[in-house]
């Protein structure tokens, strides 16, 4: 049973028919190919598909595309800005916050939540923002430091 | 996998009631989702036979928090960041918002909601301890009317309330009688981030004359569901706050534990642990009341 789904992605009004059982995950990577998200546990607990839904950080993997219906979607492909990198971005590599890569579109997705609501967050701030997005190659210390020096975006 | 589904997007409770009335099954209500997807994704069978979830997001009425002079009631579809980030409730009931900001992670605070949390009725369930010491209740409706009950008379067993396919839970309510208590939570996961817990204490204690006039500790994860240890609190209420006695509760604590779990691989561990945490929490709590400009 398909339906019509609408919604803001990246500033863009987008409508598509999809089974409102798909996951907003799959709707991005596979339907949209907005592969920047990526999908790791499935279950809510790895962070790497964290998108920004409504100005909040969550993961897309818990979101099924009938709750989409005129929401506002940022995602990683989002953040560039002038066909660049964003500042935040360009922080993550300047800082070696980068190893394999895999969870950095989450990670960038929960920093850009936090500093869209809050222009100076301190460190304790930081690491509880970083603290759904789970690293197991370059560590938290470097993405730490991105985001402090991204701060105000 | 996610089964094929219907999702539909009242906006507001007497559509919800409305929806609900038809008794259709396969239809369950969808708060934050984070227990039904992941659910989905594992194939669980507690969400086996789903084809229509009902998606309370824009139910707005359900979203927000306020205070008379004698309660505070916090909609059922507030998320535990609503919850975690409230004055009212951080002045008013802290172990309720210190239990909601060690819920998952940040991105599952931003969705999970405060009575998704107890009508999926995990053992894990953080914030029910807290509701139960703070002596909650919920306002259900369905298509025959309101009904107000004491949230712990709801929690039945693992996973199963009593609130009724046809009735949607749209407030949580709790007292405010609760001044001059000390109160802590305490959560004891494998970390101290995104973990499901293994062990949480709540606690509230009330000295006079020092004496104890009132206690009230709810456990949750050690035990099937979150609950209320009324023997334990019975058996400090007159009597003198102080090492022997809480060393005395702490054992019981571990012996009513195995009394309702039986022994478990995991008990070794856990009894001990509990007894001891237990142990610290009230300690701590008698030395903030006994002293409390220290504590500020």
């Amino acid at each position: 049973m398909k339906s019509n789904i609408s919604f803001t992605l990246n500033g863009k009004k987008v409508t598509i028919i999809c089974n409102p059982g798909t996951r907003l995950l799959d709707l991005l990577r596979d339907t949209l190919e907005f592969t920047g998200t990526k999908e790791g546990c499935s279950i809510g607990e790895c962070g790497a598909c964290t998108v920004i839904f409504n100005g909040k950080a969550a993961n897309s993997c818990l979101i099924l595309a009938g709750q989409v219906n005129n929401s506002e979607i940022i995602t990683v492909e989002g953040l560039a800005e002038n066909g660049g990198l964003s500042k935040l971005q360009k922080m993550f590599l300047e800082k070696g916050a980068v190893q394999c890569g895999f969870c950095t579109p989450g990670a960038l997705m929960s920093a850009y939540a936090l500093l869209l609501e809050n222009e100076n967050p301190t460190e304790e701030e930081i690491k509880k923002t970083l603290s759904g997005n789970l690293c197991r190659c370059t560590g938290y210390k470097q993405m730490i430091d991105a985001v402090k020096s991204s701060a105000p975006l | 996998m996610i089964p094929d589904l219907e999702i539909l997007s009242p906006g507001s409770v007497n559509e919800v009631v409305e929806l609900l009335s038809k008794n259709k099954p396969g239809t369950k209500l969808l708060a934050g989702g984070t227990d039904i997807i992941p659910g989905f994704q594992i194939d669980s069978n507690r969400f086996l036979d789903i084809d229509c979830l009902i998606d309370l997001a824009r139910v707005n009425e359900m979203k927000s928090i306020s205070e008379s002079d004698d309660e505070i009631t916090i909609g059922a579809a507030c998320s535990f960041d609503d919850i975690s980030s409230n004055k009212i409730i951080i002045d008013n009931f802290p172990l309720l918002s210190e239990a909601a900001n060690a819920i998952g992670s940040p991105q599952i605070r931003n969705r999970a909601t405060n009575a998704g949390n107890f009508i999926n009725n995990a053992p894990c369930a953080d914030s029910v301890p807290p509701l139960l010491v703070y002596d909650a209740l919920i306002e259900k409706i369905s298509i025959e009317g309101k009904q107000r009950t004491s949230l712990e008379e709801t929690l039945l067993v693992p996973y199963q309330t009593t609130v009724k396919p046809n009735e949607i839970v749209t407030k949580i309510i709790i007292p405010k009688k609760i001044k001059n208590y000390y109160g802590t939570f305490y959560k004891l996961g494998r970390r101290r981030g995104v973990a499901i817990s293994r062990i949480t204490l709540a606690i509230l204690l009330l000295v006079e004359d020092d004496k104890i006039k009132d206690m009230k500790i709810a456990s949750g994860a050690v035990t099937p569901i979150g609950m209320r240890l009324r023997e334990l609190e019975e058996s400090c209420i007159g009597k003198s706050p102080g090492k022997e006695l809480f060393m005395e509760v702490s054992k019981n604590l571990g012996k009513k534990i195995l009394d309702v779990t039986g022994l478990r691989w995991s008990s070794h561990y856990k009894v001990k642990v509990v007894q001891q945490m237990l142990y610290q929490l009230l300690e701590k709590l008698y030395m903030e009341f006994k002293e409390p400009e220290i504590e500020k």
